[in-house]
């Protein structure tokens, strides 16, 4: 996977999906995405993030406490609501109950 | 994918099925509300309601921030961008199809309306620092999973002196409609499947009052299907063990607590409406969001004149009536007919997160379903 270095701030293009087709708009949804953060400008509190196919995007971070590259965040509307790294890192609460299963 | 995948496994999905058939009395009719229109979409998509019990109902409920948003609004954001030419409106994507009284953005923008689509507020602050000649106005709906955002956003307009940047706050709130719909005697329901990244944000504990007053389980739900077959689980377990809590199923993005600092942002730059219209669901006290009087200079509904005025919906639109999940969308007049994803007559069809346009994407046209394949 290649993402094409953007400079933060500047419309980078964008990993998740605003349209008026019948896929529609993650936003309205009220979908968040994991995504990956590539590079941090901490000074503006934005961070260039990717999702797997490489997408890129300027995220807001002011909402999740530090961030690094690697981390995965859960966006909505370009705003980073969680810190995913920070949470259980595989099925966490839900392997619990889906295991015994 | 990370996050993704695991909660996508068929066999687990299976053998999660099978265990909610264990949790069922066959005697008792189960109505439980999906609050988030993510949740619908999710159980359209990937055909959960066929693997539930005949006698487990879901209820789709009024949490889908488009299809709540009355005509009346849609007027106001129009008339901002075709009677004041120095205005760029941007708004998300679907906004764009929600019919007004007359005219959706869309049909503006094809009039000459400068009304541009946005991914996020921060997008809207770019245009407007491109155009300083211009007023960009930022038309903001969504729950609590969006207000965040637009906080953020006019925080870094003040902070950065950017003053052709103005802001409709259409935000609302969450627990004022359960509540509604909880005191609402058109519906009797069993439990809740919770919202989820709205969740993320004002966390698990303002739900408490639903177990503790009304006497109704709560589960706190992600949106891939395994997650949502194992909240009904969870939920169909407290109602045979006849207890009702509070639980959390997304535990691995939902905090108890929510995001405090997003908490903190939105109480700094929002406060509450006294009240705010909601299709289908009529006035509802402090039920939504205004620009608190620190960020009123942002504020595009004090600084233009708006026609304020209430529109009834159609006639023959049924869209409250679904949103309050007294009906199926399929029972609706219109449905499929005149009203269509193409030519939508009401919100619910506009959004994909609609009842409406998730009934009508994934061909639930009735309530037969589809025989299982063999």
């Amino acid at each position: 996977m290649t993402a094409t270095p953007q400079p933060l701030g500047v419309d980078a293009g964008h990993a998740g999906v605003c349209g008026t087709q019948q896929e529609g708009c993650i936003t309205c949804g009220d979908v968040a995405l994991p995504l990956r953060v590539e590079r941090v400008d901490k000074d503006r509190m934005l961070a260039l993030c990717a999702n797997d196919e490489g997408q890129t995007e300027s995220v807001e971070i002011a909402l999740v406490g530090a961030v690094a590259e690697g981390d995965e965040l859960l966006v909505h509307a370009g705003t980073a609501i969680a810190h995913l790294s920070q949470g259980p890192r595989t099925p966490g609460c839900e392997a619990e109950e889906v295991a015994p299963i | 994918m990370k996050f993704v995948d695991e909660f996508r496994d068929p066999e687990l999905g299976r053998v999660l099925a099978g265990e909610i058939v264990a949790e069922v009395d066959p005697n008792r009719h189960y109505k439980l509300m999906e609050v988030c229109g993510g949740h619908t979409h999710s159980i359209y998509k990937y055909g959960i309601d066929d693997l539930l019990p005949e006698n487990v109902e879901l209820v789709h409920g009024p949490g889908c921030p488009v299809c709540v948003m009355p005509m009346g609004r849609i007027d106001d954001g129009i008339a901002i961008a075709a009677e004041n030419p120095e205005v760029i409106l941007t708004c998300f994507g679907d906004m764009m199809r929600i019919p007004g009284s007359s005219q959706s953005f869309l049909e503006a923008k094809a009039e000459g309306a400068d009304i541009r689509m946005v991914y996020s507020p921060l997008d809207a602050l770019r245009i407007a620092k491109s155009n300083p000649e211009r007023t960009v106005v930022f038309f903001a709906i969504g729950f609590e999973t969006t207000a965040p955002s637009t906080a953020l956003t006019l925080k870094r307009a003040k902070l950065e002196g950017v003053e052709n940047f103005l802001c409709v706050c259409n935000h609302v709130t969450i627990v004022p409609p359960l509540r509604a719909l909880l005191d609402s005697p058109d519906l009797r329901l069993d439990g809740f499947i919770g919202p989820g990244h709205v969740s993320t944000v004002v966390g698990v504990r303002p739900f408490e009052f639903i177990p503790a007053e009304y006497g109704k389980p709560l589960v706190t739900a992600g949106f891939e299907p395994l997650d949502v077959l194992q909240t009904i689980r969870m939920i169909l377990a407290q109602l045979r063990k006849g207890e009702a809590k509070l639980e959390n199923q997304y535990k691995r993005v939902v905090p108890y607590e929510g995001n405090p600092a997003a908490l903190k942002v939105m109480s700094e730059v929002f406060e509450l409406r006294p009240h705010f219209e909601w299709r289908g669901l009529g006035f509802i006290s402090q039920s939504a969001l205004k620009l608190s009087e620190a960020y009123a200079d942002f504020d595009a509904e004090l600084r233009y004149s708006v026609p304020g005025v209430r529109v009834a919906d159609p006639k023959a639109c049924q869209c409250g009536e679904v949103l309050k999940g007294v009906i199926k969308p399929w029972e609706c007049k219109v449905f499929g007919t005149a009203c269509t994803p193409e030519h939508a007559i009401g919100t619910c069809m506009v959004s994909p997160e609609g009842a409406c346009a998730a009934y009508y994407n994934y061909g639930r046209y009735s309530r037969e379903k589809e025989p299982a394949v063999s």
